[in-house]
């Protein structure tokens, strides 16, 4: 249960983008329902001039059939009116009139080669209707024809499909580019308007976001807000927080519990200690006094761990780690005159930024000089060093560790060979677990010249803070 | 000296007080919030003794209740919790010093003496160690009895150390103490500064050791 702000915060979202695909389905749309709604206009115009065309080509033909001159008996080739055939003839072929008679025998027509190409293309037998012609009679268009009985003969006429089509086209054209005129603004505006209603109502969200990114271990009571957000997302905003108030209540009854159990642990001990304490100097009492002082110690330790196993740690604030060292080496520097041990920090002068716990590195970089004192022989100095970025090396001078004891001293209660009495071989796995706890490890080379070498290694993210702020 | 002592533990607070008394503090012991109020309205203290968990509330709103008062009363926290954060907000609600259940008795003694020393509390302290003696009034030091000059900056030095004895004084706090905001300070200043005070003290037999924790600072002991 170790919180890292690292893992709260995706700085880019991966993922799809609800803007981009509303924007380009909207467009889609929009582009389509332009296409289908000028296709549907287009498709209307054109079979409304064609109606008009079918119902012109009816009249012609009654024109043609209401002056057609008396029924003759052989069916001989018929004179029809002057007035009649001259706008035919004047058609240029676009225009074609042609009677038959009862047999299937031509009687007359305005243009005998398109009559003759027609033909094959007549209705058989023949009856009254529409029929067309294939563009093979030299039209371009194809032709639309109609037969009309008149007595025992049938009047044709055709009529070149050449201006239905190009009105069509015309229009088709001139719609088009009204419609886009019209219909793209229309279009742009419904995606803008639509885009500008979505990041308007995901706003409340990005708020969401950033309050969720300061939710850690030392806000445990912070909460999502709910204000303002669209009725779709509020169940998981509420979710989130439902889940934050669950995670809250087991930080607080473990923290809680801690306090009780430090309390509980403590007190008898505090009793214990003021009792030796006030008997006076007598030499009975003075190892009384160690084994209590061991005693208060382990507790310490205990307590410490169980706080660091149970408790998330807030390792994002920024810290200088020349002030951790410090802090540490202040606070043992007492310790190490007792033992005949001096301390020394080196490294340059000047902030060393990262980012961590404060107050967990102290302990950690306190605890390994703790250790460093215990092995460092008398008149000898134990060296701390800010070596690298994001880095604290502690070294001594002592036996140092067997490669074969390395990874075993790092486990609670795991003490090496040459450890002093008193200990209680939890102080590295403290220092193991707040490196753990910063993303980084802890780790133990042999000095060159003897002793040993342990280094504190904060994770890259901390690093990275550290470099970005010096050079800055 | 009259000490408050608020402790709900009583057989801890037997003791405390017994050792308090012999240690020459004339004390009143309070096992709740309120009892030690009533005690603070009728007497006046030179320095308290807090415990936290009280059976009628926490001690820190005890004492945030004391300072919002303009209480100056100096205020040690005797506590169980430990973790950084309850240190932080125990000095931040006002309390002068803080130290973890258990203790021993000297070092309790030792530290509301410095409490006592603090500069609001006392004027004119005479600060001892081995055979090293400094009036902080009159600025003279004497070993053995016997005055030994030294510069006005050695003297502030040696003070300084003295009333830290035993712990560490920063670089940092040293040259902010010694030096106003005008003097170019030379990169080894100070160096010079303890490595004069040093052998000065070595010539007249003090037995005291000025040690240097190299890149961290100076520390003031007994020589053993």
């Amino acid at each position: 249960m170790r919180w890292s702000r690292r893992r709260l915060i995706q700085p880019r979202a991966a993922g799809w983008s609800l803007s981009v695909r509303l924007a380009w389905r909207l467009s889609l749309f929009v582009v389509v329902a332009m296409l289908l709604s000028a296709g549907a206009v287009a498709w209307r115009t054109v079979a409304t001039v064609h109606d008009l065309d079918d119902a012109a080509l009816q009249q012609q033909v009654r024109v043609v059939a209401d002056n057609l001159p008396p029924a003759s008996a052989d069916d001989a080739p018929l004179k029809l009116p002057a007035d009649v055939v001259a706008p035919f003839r004047a058609s240029d072929a676009d225009n074609v009139f042609m009677v038959y008679g009862q047999t299937g025998r031509l009687l007359a027509t305005s243009d005998g080669p398109t009559a003759a190409d027609a033909a094959p293309f007549l209705p058989t037998p023949l009856h009254e209707g529409l029929f067309r012609v294939p563009a093979v009679t030299g039209d371009q268009q194809g032709m639309v024809g109609y037969v009309l009985p008149a007595g025992n003969r049938w009047v044709v006429v055709l009529q070149g499909r050449e201006q239905a089509d190009v009105l069509a086209d015309s229009l088709m054209e001139h719609f088009l580019f009204g419609a886009v005129w019209i219909l793209l603004p229309l279009g742009c505006a419904m995606v803008v308007v639509s885009l500008v209603t979505l990041r308007r109502g995901l706003r409340p969200l990005t708020d969401a976001s950033a309050a969720a990114a300061s939710v850690g271990p030392s806000h445990p009571g912070l909460r999502l807000p709910v204000a303002d957000l669209p009725r779709e997302v509020t169940p998981l905003v509420l979710a989130v927080n439902a889940a934050l108030a669950r995670l809250e209540q087991t930080i607080e009854a473990q923290r809680v519990f801690m306090a009780e159990a430090a309390h509980g642990l403590r007190t008898p001990l505090a009793v214990l200690t003021a009792r030796l304490d006030s008997l006076g100097d007598i030499p009975e009492v003075e190892g009384l006094r160690r084994d209590a002082d061991r005693m208060t110690r382990l507790v310490g330790q205990l307590l410490r761990m169980a706080r660091l196993e149970s408790l998330p740690l807030d390792v994002t604030e920024p810290v200088d780690l020349r002030v951790v060292a410090v802090e540490a080496i202040t606070d043992l520097a007492p310790l190490g005159l007792l033992h005949g041990v001096n301390l020394a920090l080196l490294g340059a002068e000047g902030r060393v930024p990262a980012r961590g716990n404060h107050a967990a590195l102290v302990l950690a970089v306190t605890n390994l000089i703790e250790n460093a004192i215990g092995y460092a022989p008398s008149e000898s100095v134990v060296e701390v060093e800010l070596t690298a970025p994001g880095q604290i090396a502690v070294m001594d001078r002592g036996p140092g560790v067997a490669p074969e004891h390395r990874d075993r001293i790092l486990r609670p209660f795991e003490r090496g060979p040459a450890a002093r009495a008193g200990g209680a071989g939890l102080g590295l796995a403290i220092v193991a677990q707040i490196a753990a706890a910063h993303g980084g490890t802890l780790m133990m080379e042999p000095r060159p010249g003897g002793g040993s070498c342990f280094v504190l290694q904060l994770s890259s993210a901390a690093r990275a803070f550290g470099d970005g702020a010096r050079t800055a | 000296m009259r000490i408050l002592v608020v402790e709900d533990e009583r057989e801890l607070a037997g003791l405390l007080n017994g050792a308090l008394e012999r240690a020459g503090f004339a004390v009143d012991g309070a096992t709740s919030c309120a009892s030690a109020l009533d005690y603070l309205r009728v007497a006046t203290y030179d320095v308290a003794v807090l415990d936290l968990g009280l059976p009628d509330g926490d001690g820190m709103s005890l004492l945030r209740h004391l300072r919002k008062d303009g209480s100056a009363l100096p205020v040690l926290i005797l506590t169980a919790r430990d973790a950084p954060e309850d240190r932080v907000l125990g000095l931040n609600a006002g309390a002068d010093d803080y130290l973890v259940k258990p203790f021993h008795m000297p070092e309790l003694v030792a530290r509301l003496r410095a409490l006592l020393r603090r500069p609001n509390a006392a004027l004119g302290v005479t600060l001892t160690l081995g055979n090293l003696l400094l009036d902080t009034s009159t600025r003279q030091v004497q070993v053995d009895g016997v005055d030994v000059s030294l510069s006005v900056r050695e003297t502030s030095m040696l003070e300084l150390l003295l009333r830290q004895q035993g712990t560490v004084v920063t670089r940092a706090v040293m040259e902010q103490r010694l030096y106003s905001f005008d003097v170019q300070l030379g990169s080894n200043a100070l160096e010079v500064l303890v490595h004069r005070l040093r052998r000065r003290l070595q010539d007249v037999g003090a037995t005291v050791g000025i040690h240097t924790l190299r890149g961290v600072g100076y520390l003031l002991s007994e020589a053993r």
